[in-house]
């Protein structure tokens, strides 16, 4: 049997190694070559300037804050099943059903919130809806507020919350 | 004692101190800044007075202002020694601070047969001074991790025990090489040896003619300064932070301005001892002196030729990408800047005109070679400065076994053996 043995060369036993300063000597000029290249044109450096730049690279299977979908006709998707609430990891989804008028299905949430302080964004909401009524489509990464308050998401903020990957309306209800 | 060497000392005690702690948010801001242009990072890049970004360099005193509004936190554990464990900071700060004052910014400057210095201390052993304050600067290091009361700053100023064991010997003896070949203790004496020519061509920087020790010199500062790759003392990785565990808020800053002090320091020794201090190459003080209008016509030539590169630098660099929509003021921003350095050039012309060709005034001439030669001694310690930077983010930490191992297994006898080969040398040769 012919086994493949590659012999890896030990270092550090030549005369050269044991002196050091060539080995300081090639780190220096690694790190003196992009020193000098960056200074010499600080805007070819391969960075976000994050607040005036923004990320173009999110997809659309990225996790991003919450949205309630909606049906064809405007009217809410959620049917007030529970089922997020229930698959939920961290407690975070707090529902209110209500009745029905609007004359699609039995049930509506009469209140819907997140609260995103506690969210994990594990999508396990999102996995759960029989309805395709919450998703995490919006591409949002970035949620800020002045007060604790200000990060637990009601129905109206869920709802105006847009999905940024091309699908507006719930794929389950129509 | 006359009105100009009042004057003079007055100078260069401010250029001393100004020197010593101005640098320190500038080698902050630098450390941070070359960092993160090694690794392809902007790093601190925001922060301005008025649009006045200066490259970043307001972010260290906006830093100095949180650390002195930081709440004083003083361990409850520590019973005995508290007075000592507050003190040590300051002695690691106020050592580094008394080294760098040998240090000559010019040279000696005659005024009406007066000698005056261009140094902070005027004194003639600048050496000996500097060995004898800059090994104090560890006891500082020593008390202050042994008096947290805390295992990992115990271990802290253990390793720096250990280091100074390791590198004292070495640094002695090489600076006793440099001493024999300069035949003198003096730092300014050092740099007017260096003025001078080796083997006809070459400038006799000591990095040419004693090569072996230069570069146990510059290793063996690399230690005392605590710098990558000799911050075993620190070695956060392992011991936290090592002797400054248990140190906050403005105890925290004295240790880590200490620590950019004495680079700051150990950079000014080693362009002073073996980079020709504030001499360029070739030309020595007297031959500027004799050649005055040609030393103003060519610094009339170069001056301006530096500030345009200078400005066209800052128009490339100081603007924001074409995908950022506003440009924070830097427009305005390089607009100012290039109209001062622009005013500040046409008025250093017309200074050197006057003096090259209609004034004859040798007091005039001399004071302007001073100047240029702070303004030369300055470009070289930050150069070095940048170059104590730039190993820091090359080279890994040693262990501090193997940092004992090169103390004293390779350091010490080439240092004996260079100082062996020098007298020889010296004694054969006088």
């Amino acid at each position: 049997m012919k086994q493949k043995i590659t012999v890896i060369p030990r270092y550090g036993s030549s005369f050269k190694d044991k002196l050091y300063l060539p080995a300081i000597y090639d780190g220096v000029k690694v790190t003196f070559k992009h020193l000098f290249d960056n200074v010499s044109d600080i805007n070819a450096v391969d960075t976000l300037e994050y607040p005036e730049e923004q990320p173009t690279d999110i997809t659309d299977r990225y996790r991003g804050l919450h949205r309630l979908t909606q049906r064809s006709d405007d009217s809410i998707a959620c049917v007030a099943c529970f089922m997020c609430a229930t698959a939920c990891p961290s407690n975070c989804i707090f529902i209110e059903a209500t009745e029905r008028e609007d004359g699609h299905d039995e049930k509506m949430p009469k209140s819907f919130f997140i609260d995103t302080l506690e969210c994990v964004f594990c999508g396990y909401c999102v996995e759960a809806c029989p309805c395709d009524a919450i998703r995490m489509d919006t591409g949002i990464f970035s949620l800020t507020g002045n007060s604790r308050e200000d990060f637990v998401l009601n129905k109206e903020q869920l709802l105006a919350n847009k999905g940024a990957f091309g699908e507006e309306n719930s794929c389950a209800r129509d | 004692m006359s009105l100009a060497a009042i004057l003079i000392a007055i100078l260069s005690f401010v250029l001393g101190a100004l020197l010593a702690l101005l640098t320190i948010p500038v080698l902050v801001w630098l450390e941070r800044r070359v960092a993160s242009l090694i690794q392809d990072r902007l790093g601190p890049n925001r922060t301005n007075v008025f649009g006045f970004r200066f490259g970043g360099v307001v972010q260290s005193f906006a830093d100095v202002v949180k650390l002195l509004l930081k709440e004083e936190y003083y361990p409850s554990h520590i019973k005995t020694g508290k007075w000592l464990f507050m003190l040590a900071p300051v002695i690691t700060f106020a050592v580094a601070l008394l080294a760098f004052m040998a240090i000559p910014f010019a040279d000696t400057l005659h005024i009406d047969g007066e000698a005056l210095r261009v140094q902070a201390l005027p004194i003639d052993y600048g050496v000996l001074w500097y060995l004898a304050i800059g090994a104090i600067g560890v006891l500082g290091v020593i008390f202050g991790g042994w008096l947290s009361h805390n295992k990992y700053a115990l271990l802290g100023s253990a390793r720096a025990g250990s280091m100074v064991i390791s590198y004292e010997l070495p640094l002695g003896l090489s600076i006793l090489a440099f001493i024999i070949t300069y035949n003198t203790v003096d730092f300014n004496a050092m740099v007017q040896w260096q003025s001078g020519t080796f083997f006809a061509f070459l400038p006799a920087w000591g990095i040419l003619v004693q090569p072996i020790a230069s570069i146990i010199l510059i290793v063996s500062l690399f230690a005392e300064t605590n710098r990558n790759p000799f911050t075993v003392a620190e070695g956060e990785s392992e011991i936290v932070a090592g002797f400054m565990t248990e140190h906050t808020a403005m105890k925290f800053a004295m240790y880590f301005m200490g620590e950019y002090i004495a680079m700051n320091t150990a950079s000014a020794v080693i362009i002073t001892v073996i980079f020709g201090g504030y001499q360029i190459p070739w030309v020595s003080t007297e031959m500027m002196l004799q050649n005055f209008s040609v030393f103003a016509m060519v610094l009339m030539i170069s001056v301006p030729v530096i500030v345009g590169l200078l400005i066209k630098w800052m128009r490339k660099n100081n603007t924001v990408r074409p995908t950022v929509s506003t440009d924070s003021g830097r427009n305005f921003e390089t607009k100012v800047l290039t109209i001062a350095l622009l005013s500040m050039t046409a008025l250093i012309e017309v200074i050197l005109l006057y003096l090259a060709f209609f004034a004859d005034s040798s007091l005039a001439n001399s004071i302007t070679v001073m100047l240029f030669q702070i303004v030369v001694f300055v470009v070289k310690l930050m150069m070095f400065n940048i170059f104590f930077i730039l190993i820091r983010w090359t080279v890994p930490r040693f262990r501090y076994d193997q940092v004992q191992h090169l103390g004293w297994y390779y350091l010490l006898p080439l240092s004996l053996l260079n100082l062996f080969i020098t007298a020889l040398v010296v004694v054969g040769i006088t």
